[in-house]
């Protein structure tokens, strides 16, 4: 086991640092002049340079490339011009409102695909199956930033039964007293329910649309194991013996299926992550996909190179993380078993 | 019988054997609901590509100020956009773009990717080694992270943001490829060829690589879906085809600010037109995979 986790922790750090290398490339080779971009348009020659041995661009890569990864693990994630405010800091507060959202569209991802892979499977009914698959494929191909407008467009537009692109609460509603700083758990920690369900109307497009393409691929992979752990012996056996066939069902083929999706986390997390981005900006949500759009079109680089590099640092961990529960869960998975030692 | 006109005959019999192939294959499609659903859609977009910039031959980037946002209509199918473009004009050639990153990102994507892991199946050890931690530092994003990265870092533009999509994509190849490779080096027939005296370059050219191959298409046709909506994303972030192109992700954005308010054919069309070949791209990667490996479809 300890031999397990110490591998895929070496090969995961081999991976960071090749990303924090690439990271540091595009960071050099981008067209832009940090230098350029902190003097302002109008500085002289002069200046600049100053402002360029300031920044040690005139440094040594190797040098540069240490104190760009040293600088990035103290904290120092640069200055965002546009807003004036250092990236760590403004990427700290926009934090809680992206994982709010995605964990609501986490949890219905999860939940509607559970449910719908047992509708899809155990009722053995063609027309029910052929149906959420081709809603599955949907999932899988609808720009979620698309899907956003459209439903806002039928919910807020047309029907006007849910709030418009006005982020996470009505403009008169007060923000909960701050704990988590996820206002849903806030406001029924401070007993505030009308706060709540305004907070909950607030997030129920955007997380559904978020949860969507992750939808489609833990259906996918639930059903597809659902199927094949179903021909296996030991639900024939245990069906052998009495038990009911939704008690098979329940008790040896969904753990056994659910296995599977669990190596696809990673998967879902990079969806996630990318749909925050293509997402949050339709709902004039404040967080972190928001920023980095913001940061695309304001060509405030610092912010978008800083969450590159967070977002491939935070999936590595995650494959990590499920790369070591997947030994602990499935001991066949572990290097170093009986037969090789 | 003359040496010409059995040359001739065999031309003609491997002619005949060509179009019963073609029959074979189409009578395949005909028959799976979901695969002829799937190839139809990408040859309409195909022809909605090829032809409809010149059929339509409305100008897509031509502004007219004193039509804007009109609805769709007789004189304009999907209305016109904010500043008075014609959607449907710009939809064809949003097909074009659209398809064209897509073929472009496949092949070479693919080619390079299929040379990496064919490298790394044949040569195994430290160049096998090498190239799988490459192909891992490049798994280590997020994809459409990597393929914003890379556009930051050359430079916006639809060049650049094709670029960025291919790289996300060359590590499934490789690993494909890779572990194909492996399987089939081992074959009794490399032996065969090889203790018939081949050369180890005709080996794998003649027999290790066309056997690898068999599940590349499968692939091919899932990652031409994902370019297209990856492109889309960029073009929605601003890191794709810049404002007056025609691409169909920049054109959601540009409707973005009408669609509640009144304009919703602007963003409406380009978006189906993305998902439409998505889902085209997935469904054919889907059919075909239940095809070569039938136990998938196991029931119950």
């Amino acid at each position: 086991m300890l031999k397990l986790v110490l591998t895929r922790t070496a090969a995961s750090l081999v991976a960071i640092f090749g990303a924090s290398i690439l990271a540091f490339v595009l960071l050099r080779v981008a067209p832009a002049d940090p230098a350029r971009l902190l003097a302002g348009p109008f500085a002289t020659e002069e200046v600049v340079e100053a402002q360029r041995v300031a920044l040690g661009l005139k440094d040594s890569l190797v040098s540069q490339y240490f104190r760009y990864i040293g600088d990035f693990f103290q904290g120092d994630w640069g200055f965002s011009f546009s807003v004036g405010r250092p990236v760590i800091d403004q990427i700290g507060s926009r934090l809680p409102a992206s994982i709010e959202l995605g964990l609501y569209a986490f949890i219905f991802a999860l939940v509607g695909a559970v449910i719908c892979a047992l509708l899809a499977t155990y009722r053995r009914r063609r027309a029910v199956d052929h149906t959420i698959n081709g809603f599955a494929l949907f999932g899988l191909g609808t720009p979620p930033f698309w899907l956003a407008l459209i439903v806002l467009l039928v919910f807020f537009g047309i029907l006007d039964i849910l709030p418009g692109p006005e982020g996470r609460l009505s403009p008169r509603q007060e923000a909960p007293p701050e704990v988590t700083r996820m206002y849903t758990i806030d406001a029924l920690l401070a007993g505030q329910l009308g706060t709540f369900f305004d907070a909950g109307k607030h997030l129920l497009l955007p997380a559904l649309v978020l949860g969507f393409a992750p939808w489609a691929f833990f259906f996918r992979l639930l059903r597809a194991s659902l199927l094949e752990v179903s021909g296996e012996q030991y639900l024939a056996t245990a069906r052998s013996k009495g038990i009911r066939r939704w008690t098979a069902f329940r008790r040896h083929a969904l753990p056994n299926a659910f296995l599977p999706t669990l190596t696809a986390a990673g998967l879902i997390f990079a969806a996630l992550l990318a749909g925050s981005v293509l997402v949050e900006s339709v709902y004039q949500w404040p967080g972190l996909g928001a920023l980095v759009r913001d940061g695309v079109i304001e060509q405030d680089y610092a912010v978008v190179q800083a969450f590159i590099l967070i977002g491939a640092f935070a999936y590595v961990v995650v494959n990590l993380v499920v790369d070591i529960l997947y030994g602990v869960i499935d001991p066949r998975t572990r290097t170093g078993s009986a037969v090789t030692k | 019988m003359s040496a010409a006109a059995q040359a001739r005959t065999t031309w003609f019999e491997r002619f005949a054997g060509s179009i019963r192939a073609l029959m074979r294959v189409l009578r395949i499609i005909v028959r799976d609901p979901g695969l002829a659903f799937a190839v139809g859609l990408i040859l309409l977009l195909g022809l909605i590509a090829v032809l409809g910039p010149v059929v339509w031959n409305k100008d897509p980037l031509e502004i007219d100020i004193g039509n804007i946002l009109a609805p769709p209509s007789a004189s304009s199918p999907m209305g016109t956009d904010d500043v008075g473009r014609d959607v449907f004009a710009r939809f064809n050639q949003g097909a074009r773009i659209s398809l064209a990153v897509g073929a472009a990102v496949v092949v070479i994507a693919g080619t390079v990717g299929v040379l990496i892991g064919i490298a790394a199946g044949v040569f195994g050890r430290w160049v096998d080694a090498a190239l799988m931690r490459m192909v891992d530092a490049l798994l280590a994003f997020p994809a459409l992270v990597l393929a914003m990265a890379v556009t930051v870092g050359l430079g916006i533009g639809l060049k650049t943001a094709t670029v960025g999509i291919i790289l996300p994509s060359i590590p499934f190849y490789a690993r494909l490829m890779r572990s194909e490779v492996i399987q089939v080096r081992s074959a009794v027939y490399v032996e065969a060829a090889a203790a018939l005296g081949a050369k180890r370059g005709r080996i794998i050219a003649r027999h290790v690589f066309p056997n690898a191959m068999t599940s590349v298409p499968i692939l091919a046709a899932a990652n031409f879906g994902f370019a297209i909506l990856t492109m889309a994303a960029l073009g929605f972030v601003g890191l794709g085809a810049q404002v007056p192109t025609p691409e169909w992700g920049t054109m959601i954005t540009e409707g973005q600010q009408y669609i509640v308010t009144g304009g919703w054919w602007v963003s409406l069309f380009p978006g189906i037109g993305v998902l439409l070949a998505v889902v085209a791209g997935s469904l054919l990667a889907d059919r075909a995979r239940d095809m070569v490996d039938p136990r998938r479809e196991r029931d119950i």
